[in-house]
C-alpha cells in the first residue's frame, strides 16, 4: 500500500488528509515550517509529525505537497530527487521559471508528478467539457466563467496575509482565476493571447479582481472573470460555452437539489448534495493514484500545470502594460 | 473477484441507463442479456460489449451471481420465478408487479430458494434525497407535519399505456417511488390514500391513466399529497421530476432529487434541455446492488418494499373508483 507523506498542514491539507483517508494508502504523516501545526495535523488525521522534510520523504512513496505556492519548489524538488510520486496543489509554482526548473527535474528522474487543478474534477465542469467533446455542441466558438467570492480569510491572520502580499500569493489570477485558465485550455486548446484588466495596481487592500479576455489558437474567444471582490460565503461559479450547433451552461445560483430554512439556522440554506465519490478533491486524488497504479498519464500533466502558470502570468502583464500578451513567446 | 451480471429483456426503458452504469461500475462482468426482440438484443449487446443470449434459460445458464428484471410490469413474476432457482441475486425492476398476489408470490419463490430480491428504487440514491434522509434522521426539522410531493414525468407510450402489460398508468408507475422514499424517510407506512385519477388528459385516445393526485396519511402522522401525472410535454426542458417539500415543526425542506443539472441546448430542431452533471441515481443503485452481492449483506431495498409500494398503487386506483379514502392494513 502506498505511503503518503504531507508537506504543509494548513487548511487545503486537510481537505487532502480527509480524501486520503477514503482511499486505500497509508498516511505517513506530516511536515510543516511550523512543527506545532505538524503535530495537531497528525493528531487530528494519524500519521506521524516529522520534523525533517527529508525523514518525511524517507518514509513516504507519495508526497502531497499542501503548502502556500512560494513553498512548492523546495519540497517537489526534493521528493523528485528522491524518486517520490508527487502531488502538489496548483498553482505548481509562482513563477514560469521555477515550473520549468520543476518540469525539468521530473522528466530528467522520471517521477510521476500531479498537479491538483481540481476543476477538471467538479462533475458541473466535467460534464460540460465532455458535452464539448462529444460535439454536441458543435465546433465550441466562445467560452465565459466566473468563479467570484470574498477575500480568502480561511486559516486566519498568517494565510490572509499571504494571500494580501502579491509576491507571495500571485493575487486572484494567481489564485482563483487559473482554474479558469485550466479549465479553458482543457476545453478549447493552446491560448494564443491573453488581454486582462484588473484591481493588480489599484491598491485597494484585501481585496482583488480581474477580467480576462483570451484568444485560443483555435479561433475561438474566451472571458474570465475572477474575484475576491465579491462579498463573503460560497464562491459562485458561471459557466457557458457557445459552438455553431449548440450551448451548454450552469451557474452556481441555480436553484440547488436540496434547500432548507429551520429555526434553528434561521437562515435559508442551500446544497446541491453529491454522491461520495463525484466529490471533486476525492474524485482528483482517486485519479491520481488509479493512473499511479496503471501507468497512465494523469488528467492534468506538468505541461498543463506549467502553461497555466504562464498564461497567469502573462495576464498580470498584460495588466500592467495595458497591452495583449502572446503566450508562445512570453518570457518572465 | 468480478461480479458475474446479466440483464434480462429490455422492455423498461431503464434498461440502458443500467446497461451503462453496469459497464462503468468497477469489478462487475456483464455475461450477457436477453430480450424476446432477437435484433434487440444483438444491436444493443452489441453496443455494450456483451453476449446477447438467444433465450433467457441461455441466460441464467451462465452461472450469474446477479440478474436484473427490466421486463413489462406484467411479466416479472414469471422472470423471478424463472431465475430464482439459478440466481442468488435479482433486482427487479419497479413495480414489483401488477397485482399483489404476483409480488407476493415473487417474494414466496425468493424465500424458498433463498435468492436475495431486490427492487429498484434508485431515487433513493439521489444525492439530494440521501441527504434529506440523514438531516431527517438528525430531527432537524422537528415534528414533520406534511410531505408535498410530485414525480411527474411525460408519457412512455409502448406497453406502458397497455393495462394488460403495465398494470396501469402514471399512478402505478409514478406513485412506487415517493411511496418508497416516505417509507424509508420514516419508516412508516401509508395507512390512507384518497386519490382524484384523470384519463387522456395529456394524450388523445388513450385508455389508461395519466393523471393523478393522492392525499395520503402515514402511520406517523404524517400527511402529504404525490403527482403522478405524466404530464410533462414533449420538449419540455426535463423528462419529469422528484421534488418533495415537507413542512416540519422546527423547519422546512425541499427536496429537488434531480438538480443539478447543466442547460444544454442542441440538437435537431434546435430545442433547450436539462443535462443532470454528477453520478446518476441509478449508478447509486447499481453499486449497491454489486456490494450487496460481494459483502452478502441483505438488499437495502427489499422484496417487502416492493410490494408495500405496490399495495399503496393498487389502493390509490381503488379510491379513484370508489370515490372514499382506502385504507391499508398493515396487520
Amino acid at each position: 500500500m502506498h505511503r503518503v507523506g504531507i508537506v504543509g498542514a494548513g487548511s487545503i491539507s486537510r481537505i487532502h488528509a480527509a480524501a486520503w483517508a477514503r482511499l486505500p494508502v497509508k498516511l505517513a504523516g506530516w511536515h510543516d515550517v511550523v512543527p506545532e501545526a505538524a503535530v495537531a495535523a497528525a493528531e487530528r488525521w494519524g500519521g506521524r509529525a516529522f520534523d525533517s522534510l527529508e525523514d518525511l520523504l524517507a518514509a513516504s512513496d507519495i508526497v502531497d505537497v499542501c503548502t502556500n505556492v512560494t513553498a512548492h519548489p523546495e519540497p517537489v524538488l526534493a521528493a523528485a530527487h528522491a524518486g517520490k510520486a508527487i502531488v502538489c496543489e496548483k498553482p505548481l509554482a509562482r513563477t514560469v521559471a521555477q515550473c520549468e526548473e520543476i518540469l525539468a527535474v521530473c522528466t530528467e528522474r522520471q517521477v510521476p508528478l500531479f498537479v491538483a487543478h481540481v476543476v477538471r474534477f467538479f462533475p458541473e465542469f466535467e460534464a460540460a467539457r465532455r458535452t464539448v467533446q462529444a460535439g454536441t455542441i458543435g465546433k465550441p466558438g466562445m467560452i465565459r466563467t466566473v468563479r467570484a467570492g470574498g477575500f480568502p480569510r480561511m486559516g486566519g491572520g498568517a494565510a490572509a496575509r499571504r494571500y494580501a502580499d502579491f509576491e507571495q500569493s500571485g493575487g486572484v489570477i494567481m489564485d482563483v482565476g487559473i482554474h479558469d485558465i485550466d479549465f479553458h485550455r482543457w476545453c478549447m486548446g493552446e491560448v494564443e493571447r491573453v488581454f486582462a484588466r484588473g484591481l493588480l495596481e489599484a491598491g485597494v487592500p484585501q481585496c482583488d479582481h480581474a477580467l480576462l479576455v483570451l484568444r485560443f489558437e483555435s479561433g475561438a474567444i474566451g472571458h474570465i472573470e475572477a474575484s475576491w471582490a465579491h462579498t463573503p460565503g460560497r464562491t459562485r461559479t458561471h459557466l457557458e460555452i457557445a459552438g455553431d450547433q449548440g450551448l451548454v451552461a450552469w451557474d452556481s445560483r441555480d436553484p440547488a437539489s436540496l434547500s432548507w430554512r429551520t429555526r434553528a439556522d434561521d437562515m435559508p440554506m442551500a446544497q446541491n448534495a453529491l454522491q461520495e465519490a463525484d466529490h471533486p478533491y476525492f474524485a482528483e486524488l482517486a485519479h491520481f493514484l488509479d493512473c499511479l497504479d496503471k501507468g497512465r498519464e494523469f488528467r492534468v500533466t506538468p505541461h498543463d500545470a506549467l502553461m497555466a502558470v504562464k498564461v497567469s502570468q502573462a495576464a498580470l502583464r498584460s495588466i500592467r502594460t495595458g497591452q495583449p500578451v502572446a503566450i508562445a513567446d512570453f518570457r518572465e | 473477484m468480478a461480479v458475474r451480471m446479466g440483464l434480462c429483456s429490455l422492455d423498461h426503458l431503464h434498461a440502458m441507463s443500467y446497461l451503462a452504469c453496469l459497464t462503468e461500475v468497477l469489478d462487475i462482468d456483464l455475461v450477457g442479456i436477453w430480450d424476446e426482440d432477437k435484433e434487440l438484443r444483438e444491436a444493443t449487446a452489441q453496443r455494450f460489449g456483451t453476449q446477447a443470449c438467444a433465450s433467457l434459460q441461455d441466460l441464467l445458464d451462465r452461472d450469474l451471481d446477479g440478474v436484473i428484471v427490466c421486463s413489462a410490469n406484467a411479466r416479472h413474476r414469471e422472470h423471478v420465478e424463472a431465475a430464482a432457482s439459478h440466481t442468488p441475486h435479482i433486482l427487479c425492476e419497479k413495480p414489483i408487479a401488477t397485482s399483489a398476489a404476483d409480488g407476493q408470490a415473487m417474494l414466496d419463490i425468493c424465500r424458498e430458494t433463498g435468492t436475495k430480491l431486490q427492487i429498484a428504487f434508485p431515487v433513493r440514491f439521489a444525492p439530494a434525497v440521501a441527504e434529506a434522509k440523514r438531516m431527517l434522521d438528525a430531527n432537524r426539522l422537528g415534528r414533520v407535519y406534511s410531505a408535498a410531493c410530485t414525480n411527474q414525468g411525460f408519457n412512455p407510450g409502448r406497453w406502458f399505456v397497455d393495462r394488460e402489460q403495465s398494470g396501469g398508468g402514471a399512478v402505478i408507475d409514478h406513485t412506487v417511488h415517493v411511496v418508497d422514499l416516505l417509507r424509508w424517510f420514516w419508516d412508516t407506512e401509508v395507512v390512507e390514500v384518497y386519490a382524484e385519477i384523470g384519463y387522456s388528459f395529456f394524450r388523445p385516445n388513450l385508455v389508461i391513466d395519466d393523471a393523478g393526485l393522492l392525499s395520503f396519511r402515514l402511520a406517523n402522522g404524517v400527511y402529504g399529497t404525490l403527482d403522478t401525472s405524466w404530464s410533462r410535454p414533449e420538449g419540455h426542458h426535463s423528462w419529469g421530476n422528484v421534488i418533495l417539500e415537507l413542512v416540519g415543526s422546527e423547519g422546512v425542506l425541499s427536496v429537488d432529487a434531480f438538480r443539478p443539472h447543466l442547460d444544454v441546448t442542441a440538437g435537431t430542431p434546435r430545442r433547450s434541455h436539462w443535462l443532470p452533471w454528477g453520478r446518476t441515481p441509478d449508478h447509486g443503485l447499481i453499486d449497491d446492488f454489486a456490494d450487496m452481492i460481494r459483502t452478502g449483506r441483505e438488499p437495502s431495498i427489499s422484496g417487502h418494499d416492493g410490494l408495500q409500494a405496490l399495495r399503496v398503487a393498487l389502493a390509490t386506483y381503488e379510491s379513484a373508483q370508489t370515490g372514499q379514502p382506502v385504507a391499508l392494513d398493515h396487520g
